[in-house]
């Protein structure tokens, strides 16, 4: 229990020092969390809502692959991403292997069907007479869709805030395609699991606090922009 | 004129042949600038129609003309002057004001907005200082109806379709919303086209009622159904117990008897206060007048007669009224031949 309580105190000290090698850890993970979500955000909610509100022939089956995608295991998707970046592998040439941009298109990869599929829940499970009460008022059909897309905007940032907690909380990206190099790709999560490794607690506790920080910012926005 | 004509329109919600349509009409048509009622249990059909109506959904079949041409869902001249207030009505996540102008600015009709949509709320018994900044959720179900139906008054529609408007809401909100409708009409010559199962209302306000039953509109006017369990009787008749010791008697059944609806007109049922006066050849029903009520389209007086659980509803001038001694309460004999009933 001492160790654990050294740990914490520790951790305090190491971040109100600025400790250069945390705060690089908490930089990288930020620029990585954020590329993968502007990107899964500016793609998967239209997408989403697309497979949500329309009808077209294998929306089922296009459901069902989203769906499946959900649950991929962070460290099968480390390998496909490592096989396509590294030197022999079809983007090799792209220099993209042990960088920040490659682990951000791996984390890109892991948030997107979970964008997809709770936007496409969100909008699937509105009121049916949302879209009575849209057209009886007179909505043609972009109105109709942008209208849906507003009222159902509360759902939707609960889905994205699920695709950041899996961001933000993915180890096996990080490690198999950036490398967990220390200044350059070291994330908060591969840091912890390095840092528990060497049996030093206290920068594994204190790089935990401020990703709880990191969520409880991004939740406390969320809940403020809910409130409005 | 005419407001709508539906031609041979069927409509199905599970598209599975064996299964009979949620609505199947002919031919009917709504004349402009009246107000029609619709009656009919619940499932009949009722919102189905007034979803086509509104231009909601499409018809799986058929076509509907509006003042004579036909007419989609999607097109301007419906969007800007059809509306509907549907049966369950559903609040956007704003508050009452953005509410009650989303349809001005989706018409991009933004001129004088406060004035109007104040206004609208003011139609509906809201008070527009104390109702327009609450939030959608901060509203009572009766409030929340009221604030739908601004939505729409404020639209000025042509044409205002309203699906059990006064369903769930109290005694005093649902007068609100029966005085703002007929102010639609009165001020800006709306045609109203009302589902409600207040049929006194239905009976007070409206120039023409339809009942539906089945998916199917079963005639217009006053008259009353009876529905099954029906027995055959001798003579090509069937019966129907209404109360214990009285069978309503009808001529001429179908064939296919078990979901036959049979209709009386009010015209085709007489009225006496004893039964010594019927005529020979009429079936007779002791009831109990229960309401009298003006019908304002012809000036005629409606008599709602109770026999068992069943409503009759007969008509009689108001001259003719004064000379008879009829008031609620008193019991009454109907009298009706059989073969002046008709089936659907």
């Amino acid at each position: 229990m001492d160790f654990i309580l050294e740990g914490l105190r520790q951790a305090f000290l190491l971040l109100f020092s600025g400790n250069a090698e945390t705060y690089s850890a908490v930089a990288a993970t930020l620029a990585v969390s954020s590329y993968a979500m502007a990107v899964s955000l500016a793609v998967g909610i239209p997408s989403g809502f697309a497979l949500g509100h329309l009808r077209f022939a294998g929306r089922r089956q296009v459901r069902l692959v989203v769906d499946t995608l959900m649950s991929l295991p962070t460290v099968f998707i480390g390998l496909i991403v490592y096989a396509f970046v590294s030197r022999q592998g079809p983007l090799g040439h792209m220099g993209l292997l042990f960088t920040l941009e490659g682990i951000a298109i791996g984390l890109t990869i892991l948030a997107l069907p979970v964008v997809i599929s709770l936007s496409a829940s969100a909008v699937e499970s509105t009121d049916a007479n949302l879209r009575t009460t849209l057209l009886s008022l007179g909505a043609g059909k972009p109105q109709l869709m942008l209208g849906t897309l507003w009222e159902t905007r509360h759902a939707i940032l609960a889905g994205a805030l699920a695709a950041y907690g899996r961001v933000m909380t993915e180890v096996g990206i990080a490690m198999i395609v950036g490398g967990n190099i220390k200044w350059h790709t070291r994330t908060i999560t591969t840091a912890i699991a390095l840092e528990t490794n060497k049996g030093q607690f206290a920068m594994g506790i204190a790089l935990g606090l401020v990703l709880l920080l990191i969520a409880f910012v991004v939740n406390g926005s969320v809940s403020f922009l809910r409130k409005r | 004129m005419t407001l709508y004509r539906l031609d041979h329109i069927v409509h199905r919600y599970d598209k599975r042949p064996a299964l009979s349509p949620a609505l199947s009409i002919d031919r009917w048509s709504v004349a402009e600038g009246a107000i029609t009622g619709l009656c009919g249990p619940n499932g009949s059909g009722k919102s189905t129609l007034l979803k086509l109506l509104g231009f909601i959904e499409r018809p799986s079949q058929g076509e509907i003309y509006l003042q004579g041409r036909k007419a989609d869902m999607g097109m301007r001249r419906v969007r800007d002057h059809v509306t509907l207030l549907p049966q369950e009505s559903y609040l956007l996540k704003r508050n009452v004001y953005k509410n009650v102008a989303y349809g001005l600015r989706l018409r991009k009709d933004r001129s004088d907005e406060a004035r109007r949509v104040h206004q609208a709320l003011d139609l509906v018994g809201l008070a527009p200082d104390r109702f327009a900044p609450r939030p959608w959720y901060a509203l009572s179900g009766g409030e929340a109806r009221r604030v739908a139906l601004a939505a729409r008054l404020v639209l000025k529609p042509k044409v205002l379709l309203l699906d059990e408007p006064t369903t769930s809401v109290d005694a005093a909100s649902a007068q609100q919303m029966k005085a703002a409708a007929l102010h639609a009409h009165r001020q800006w010559g709306s045609s109203l086209i009302i589902s409600s199962h207040d049929v006194q209302w239905l009976q007070d306000v409206c120039h023409d009622i339809v009942y539906v039953f089945n998916g199917r509109i079963l005639g217009q006017g006053q008259r009353t159904l009876l529905f099954g369990p029906w027995q055959r009787m001798e003579g090509n008749r069937v019966g129907r117990r209404l109360a214990e010791d009285q069978i309503f008697v009808a001529g001429n059944p179908p064939v296919e008897i078990d979901n036959a609806v049979a209709a009386i007109d009010p015209a085709h049922l007489s009225l006496y206060s004893s039964d010594k006066d019927i005529p020979g050849g009429n079936m007779a029903l002791k009831g109990l007048l229960t309401r009298l009520a003006l019908e304002n389209a012809t000036g005629r007086i409606h008599l709602a007669v109770a026999v068992g659980h069943t409503e009759f509803t007969a008509s009689l001038t108001a001259e003719t009224l004064a000379t008879e001694n009829y008031r609620p309460g008193k019991e009454i004999w109907i009298a009706y031949r059989p073969e002046d009933v008709t089936w659907y």
